[in-house]
């Protein structure tokens, strides 16, 4: 029996794909490349996947474990054929403890899904990326996925009490639990952002957040980019943080507006989305800090969203604004990086200057609390040098972020994008201890082979001295 | 051990600079590649070596000995502290206390221990000690942004990042967080900050598992001996407003439990289970010992003046049974020959022993100081 032979023996043929023209859907997510695809699997239970790693250990072939396939920095796409493990069948629900707060969630569930479940118990799934209603949990784990409201209630790994996972040798573990601080090293935190180098997860007991008790919506527009990032970082220096602060520049503001009519001033050079939550007492208080720093920094006008429909239909547009590029050109290239955001005006100038001097059309909707960047290049890739151009502002926009003391990415992964880009941030003694961590889960790089870490990480790769008693 | 404290000479301290370290061999690096230098000789010499900070926590979870202790009094800086990006990088060995005081100037919080002590920024790290307010700011590892670390076999390694949000490779500073220094001397670290409300409260009320489900977001639902207390911090109006809801406030300030301090026969022990198990959990101590029990987190800290094996594996068995754990924080030296600090070891023990491997290959640092023999 070959491989596809073993895993239709042990799943059933409805659930392994073997056609070209369907293995060619598996072998790209939203990010712009492709990798060959040996085969697809469904699995349905922990067993299944257990199994379908021991099988894939016997033929040597990698494993690319898969959600959605909505990740934007390539951590899907499989380098070198691969078996592409899909877990959107795994999607249950179960155990919600509304003492505790927890739900039990297999790795398939849509992110947004499990608020919805969840909504008749005044508690929701906090981490909520622009892809939410598509995205699934155990994608958000592998990439440690953020959101506009992770500026205060922070990133996936914060809502992860308890990971089920495959290892490398096809052994069932299970990392942390729902009592505070498991005895012993916390791997919990470490698989989760992992992108599918450490092993496969196939269940985990996740964090719900009760909702908050008032939440008040802030629309304030700005003359310049700058004022307005000014404004982020002066609404944090005075004591508060928000449950949001989203800010989008003219261009974006017109397109969301053309795409979704979310009530957005398209004449504003800036617009800032901020948004506190709290207890009834408290909100106001902060609304009135957020009005008087915006005030403060040049704002053009300052408005709250008047009801649950405003509020709604504000966010609506902010979620929709990849979606809304589209109608710009045909192509765009999403990025994503981190500066401290008191360099926050100082990167943006510099961010606008390198679309100038490209001559590409730049367009930025992004977390400003956080510092986390997504300037989005609209482009068409048939014009004759343009994909050069979009390839060299990238790489400018990945320097200037660096060099303000930033980190390549915030929340979408270094995947294959970001890969080669690491020693810009990391010297061969953090890159090297950054593979002796992989190594220990996965010896002979089975799982997702080629993401996060560059080709010789390892020391004795690249040929440098290995002192002596370094562990090799 | 006479050719490695020759080795060793310009990075040893005078043993009454490190008040409470008793070994052969005590040195006091002043920077990482110096500590990693020491830890290098020490991997070449077999030497086994015990990081500390103020010794406060030398019996959290074992008694390992040590060939070498290494102090960290002299990483003492804090190095870039950022207001208004609210982070703030510091040395191992910063006192809990005066980084707190310094970025008390800007009304920050790095949420470390209440009531620190002498406590270093390093010792809390390594212990993963999360303390009280982790009901609101969650645990300790939440707020590890960077680490750089001298690992055992004398490498400096960083991982993280100083911004505030970051996934730039594997999350090292995570794993640092209660690592009982295994992956290596804790030598710096990044943290996120929070603002501190301007306006508390200590709140008593009568039943603490209500107080923790009726409360928006309090800072702790602390059961202290029977005496149930919410604390609050926040806008006046907010503090003010739940106050008002929830019981009798005792204070404008935050009354925090005193650390408790045992004399040599006594036990403290830390009792994890889910938050639903809380009360559960204080009603199974027996009568006369003390306690804090933290609703919404699951940790009931417990001093107890004699107690018997028997009684130990009792409480031990209620909290396994409910997937938490019973730790020894400190306890007679003969209590940890008869009784293990852990208890049952993690599923992931031969993962956690490979990873350890991989930074610390002589296994010098701490050896056996995680469960498992580790």
């Amino acid at each position: 029996m070959g491989l596809a032979e073993e895993l239709v023996a042990l799943v059933g043929a409805d659930r392994v794909l073997v056609e070209p023209v369907d293995l060619y859907l598996y072998g790209t997510d939203a990010s712009i490349d492709r990798g060959p695809v040996k085969n697809v699997v469904f699995p349905e239970s922990t067993e299944e996947v257990a199994e379908i790693v021991k099988i894939a250990n016997r033929y040597q072939v990698p494993v690319v474990p898969r959600g959605a396939g909505t990740g934007l920095s390539g951590g899907a796409i499989p380098i070198g054929s691969s078996l592409v493990v899909s877990l959107t069948r795994m999607n249950g629900i179960e155990d919600v403890d509304p003492i505790n707060m927890t739900a039990r969630v297999g790795p398939g569930v849509i992110n947004l899904d499990l608020s919805k479940h969840t909504k008749a118990l005044g508690v929701h799934y906090a981490p909520d990326p622009s892809s939410q209603s598509i995205c699934t949990i155990g994608g958000n784990i592998a990439n440690n996925s953020g959101g506009p409201h992770c500026l205060a209630e922070g990133t996936t790994v914060e809502h992860i009490l308890e990971l089920e996972m495959v290892t490398a040798d096809g052994q069932v573990i299970v990392l942390g639990g729902q009592a505070p601080d498991p005895v012993g090293l916390d791997l919990r935190g470490v698989v989760v952002g992992s992108e599918g180098t450490m092993g496969i997860v196939t269940s985990a007991i996740v964090k719900l957040t009760p909702n908050p008790l008032a939440t008040r919506t802030v629309l304030a527009t700005f003359n310049t980019v700058e004022d307005a990032a000014s404004a982020v970082s002066a609404i944090i220096a005075r004591g508060i943080v928000p449950a949001a602060l989203e800010l989008m520049d003219k261009l974006m503001t017109v397109a969301v507006e053309r795409f979704v009519g979310a009530g957005f001033d398209t004449e504003a050079t800036a617009t800032l989305l901020a948004e506190v939550t709290g207890h009834d007492s408290a909100v106001d208080a902060e609304l009135e800090i957020v009005r008087e720093v915006c005030e403060l920094h040049d704002a053009k006008a300052v408005r709250v969203a008047v009801d649950e429909a405003e509020r709604a239909r504000l966010w609506l547009g902010r979620k929709s604004a990849f979606g809304a590029v589209a109608q710009m050109a045909p192509d765009y290239y999403l990025h994503d990086t981190v500066v401290p955001r008191t360099k926050l005006a100082e990167v943006m100038a510099k961010v606008y200057e390198i679309a100038d001097r490209y001559d590409i059309t730049m367009m930025n909707v992004f977390h400003a609390g956080d510092g986390n960047l997504h300037p989005l290049m609209a482009f068409d890739s048939t014009e004759p040098g343009m994909l050069d151009r979009v390839h060299a502002a990238a790489k400018e926009l990945v320097e200037v972020c660096v060099a303000a003391g930033g980190a390549l990415s915030g929340e979408h992964g270094v995947g294959i994008e970001k890969r080669d880009l690491m020693p810009l941030v990391f010297n061969e003694y953090d890159l090297d201890a950054q593979a002796r961590l992989r190594e220990a889960f996965d010896p002979d790089g089975l799982f997702n082979p080629g993401k996060t870490l560059p080709e010789g990480s390892r020391c004795f790769d690249f040929g440098r001295p290995v002192p002596e008693g370094v562990w090799v | 051990m006479s050719s490695l404290q020759s080795t060793l000479s310009q990075y040893l301290a005078d043993p009454s600079e490190v008040p409470g370290a008793a070994a052969e061999i005590i040195c006091a690096p002043a920077s990482l590649p110096d500590a990693a230098k020491v830890l290098e000789a020490c991997s070449a010499a077999g030497a086994s070596v015990v990081p500390w900070g103020s010794g406060s926590q030398q019996r959290v979870g074992g008694l390992v000995p040590a060939d070498v202790i290494l102090s960290t009094h002299r990483l003492n800086q804090i190095v870039d502290w950022q207001p208004d990006n609210m982070t703030v990088v510091v040395q191992g060995g910063v006192r809990a206390a005066d980084l707190a005081e310094r970025l008390a100037e800007r009304h920050q919080t790095a949420v470390l221990a209440e009531i620190p002590g002498e406590s270093t920024v390093g010792g809390l790290v390594a212990t993963g000690a999360s303390m009280y307010r982790r009901a609101r700011y969650g645990p300790i590892r939440n707020r590890m942004l960077e680490a750089t670390l001298a690992t055992g076999d004398g490498r400096v390694v960083r991982g993280g990042g100083r911004v505030v949000k970051n996934v730039t490779g594997y999350d090292i500073p995570r794993l640092v967080a209660g690592s009982m220094g295994s992956l290596g001397l804790i030598g710096e670290v990044c943290l996120k900050l929070w603002p501190m409300g301007a306006a508390h409260a200590t709140v008593r009320v009568d039943d603490p598992e209500r107080a923790w489900a009726t409360a928006y977001r309090p800072l702790a639902v602390l059961d202290i001996n029977g005496s149930s207390f919410v604390y609050l911090g926040g806008t006046p109006a907010e503090v003010a407003g739940q106050s008002a809801q929830l019981g009798d406030v005792v204070s404008d300030q935050m009354l925090w439990p005193e650390p408790w301090i045992g004399s040599g026969d006594e036990v403290r022990l830390s009792m994890r289970v889910r938050p639903s198990d809380v009360a559960d959990a204080v009603a199974s101590l027996p009568s006369g010992w003390e306690y804090v029990a933290a609703y919404g987190v699951g940790e009931v800290s417990i001093g107890c003046p004699k107690v018997s094996l028997d009684e130990l594996a009792d409480l031990r068995r209620f909290a396994e049974a409910r997937g938490g754990a019973l730790v020894v924080l400190d306890g007679p030296t003969a209590l940890y020959e008869s009784f293990d600090p852990w208890g049952s070891p993690p599923s992931s023990l031969d993962l956690q022993r490979r990873i350890v491997a991989r930074f610390d290959p002589d296994r010098i640092i701490n050896r056996g100081r995680l469960p498992g023999g580790l």
